[in-house]
């Protein structure tokens, strides 16, 4: 299990995150909604302390880490209990598919050698790149690299992977390829917290879906009932213009 | 001044300066290693914002870019060892080599300290951050991330740096440091053929850059294989023409 506790965050005097509590179980997809600016990929970089919140506590599990007194080596257990999937791939540039997933298993959990391939191996076959271990990031196309970004997380076999808005640096036809490798995991049990702008897909794969606006969550439930009969005006009035938005597209 | 120009004595010097040659590549192979060493040294404060060592790397960067090499040769040669004769530490029985090296070391450890620098903040913040996400400590995230990344983009420069440095080597004669333009003068002033010995002198240091110059650009190419298109273009074939390119034997004949 996962809990936030009162997260605050600012940036100089503006107040991005204003308290927020979050409870994920275990084998949740949870899905983090909201416009540009509402805090909802900071509050995900607050989870693995990319961002240091300036109050509140991130627990994973026994693991429960307080701003007041986290340590180095706390945020260190932290990150290794955590996978993160990046807007920008973020794959390391001078390493290849399978060195870019090994890396974490072998630096980070030491393990041999020829375990970390093994494992390299299957997550990126999972994701559909058994063919392309030993290309370079740059060899790749968007859609490629985060599914190899993807295998790096879930090699690493985290109590939970998030992801960061993780199609929206991609073309229009490479989302789909991306997101379907999502879903596909996101069957296994894997916990994962999602910040998307994808609503469909949010709607499909998430089995609680959270919505942030002005650094609150505003509202959070099953995605039926938050996308069916949401209870704030805030909410309708965001989904209204992003399905709007959505149907243009098509 | 001097003798009758005769070509036969360019051909008989080449041999006669290639001996010194190592004092040369010594100088230049010992001066960059501190460099580096001084170089990644002076560029840490500047990178992680230390108070204070921050400000005195400044300084050192700006006093040894902003100086000619040749008075920064005579300030240590003279100045050092009156310092540290002050401590009452005797210096004179240090050789003149030692010398050469900490001015060359110290020189090029301010150029590379800023290469280092720069190199380190062109690699996207987004590598830290994935390998942090991963766990590493941030030792490791510098060593296995940053440090591979930032060398490839940066060996242009340092290529550079390297055969500036060796081309300032020559000036080591004037403190009596009997490397290949000092064993030069000696030839030019007992046979009193002085153009030909420094004709000899600008092919050998024209050759070394050049042999340098193109084992820069393969280990560019090496370690830029990750993203190629960023390499400087060269091939195993035009390698050889740069070392054995036709008019360069012209060039020498007309001279």
């Amino acid at each position: 299990m996962i809990k936030l506790s009162g997260i605050r965050k600012t940036f100089g005097k503006q107040e991005v995150l204003k308290g927020i509590d979050l409870i994920v179980e275990q084998g949740d997809v949870v899905a983090i909604l909201g416009p540009s600016g509402s805090g909802k990929t900071t509050l995900l970089r607050c989870i693995n302390y990319l961002e240091r919140p300036n109050e509140g506590e991130v627990a994973i599990n026994q693991l429960k880490v307080n701003v007041k007194r986290a340590s180095k080596q706390d945020i260190h257990t932290l990150r290794k209990k955590t996978a993160m999937v990046f807007q920008n791939y973020n794959l390391f540039k001078h390493k290849t598919a399978l060195e870019n997933v090994m890396e974490g298993l072998v630096i980070v959990q030491k393990l041999p050698k020829r375990q970390a391939r093994e494992l390299a191996v299957q997550a990126l076959e999972k994701v559909g790149l058994g063919g392309k271990l030993d290309e370079y990031p740059s060899r790749l196309s968007g859609g490629q690299q985060q599914r190899v970004g993807i295998a790096r997380a879930l090699a690493l076999n985290p109590e939970v992977i998030l992801f960061d808005e993780p199609t929206s640096a991609l073309d229009p036809e490479l989302v789909g390829e991306v997101l379907a490798v999502i879903r596909k995991i996101a069957g296994e049990g894997i916990t994962m917290i999602i910040v998307t702008h994808e609503m469909a897909f949010a709607r499909d794969v998430a089995s609680h879906v959270v919505f942030m606006d002005g650094g609150v969550v505003v509202e959070e439930g099953p995605p039926h009932q938050l996308f069916g009969t949401p209870k704030e005006e805030r909410t309708r009035q965001f989904l209204k213009r992003s399905i709007q938005e959505w149907s243009y597209s098509i | 001044m001097g003798r009758r120009f005769e070509f036969g004595y360019i051909l008989e010097f080449i041999p006669k300066l290639l001996d010194y040659l190592q004092i040369t590549l010594l100088i230049v192979a010992a001066s960059i290693a501190l460099g580096l060493i001084v170089g990644l040294i002076v560029a840490l404060p500047r990178m992680y914002h230390i108070p204070v060592l921050k400000r005195i790397s400044a300084v050192y960067v700006s006093f040894f870019r902003g100086t000619p090499v040749l008075i920064q040769l005579f300030l240590i040669y003279y100045g050092l060892p009156e310092l540290l004769k002050g401590l009452s530490i005797d210096a004179s029985k240090v050789p003149v080599l030692a010398f050469v090296i900490l001015t060359y070391g110290l020189h090029s450890g301010a150029f590379i300290s800023e290469a280092i620098r720069a190199a380190v903040g062109a690699v996207d913040r987004g590598q830290v951050e994935a390998a942090y996400a991963i766990g590493m400590s941030g030792f490791e995230a510098f060593t296995r991330i940053v440090l591979p990344q930032a060398a490839a983009v940066s060996l242009p420069v340092f290529a550079n740096l390297v055969i500036a440095n060796l081309k300032d080597t020559s000036l080591a004669f004037t403190l009596g440091v009997m490397e290949m333009t000092g064993k030069s003068q000696t030839l030019g002033m007992t046979t009193q053929h002085f153009i030909e010995v420094y004709i000899a002198l600008s092919l050998i240091y024209f050759v070394v850059s050049m042999i340098l110059e193109r084992l820069f650009l393969l280990a560019e190419r090496r370690m830029l294989k990750y993203q190629p298109e960023l390499a400087g273009h060269t091939s195993k074939k035009r390698l050889l023409q740069g070392l054995f390119l036709p008019q360069f034997k012209k060039g020498g004949e007309q001279a």
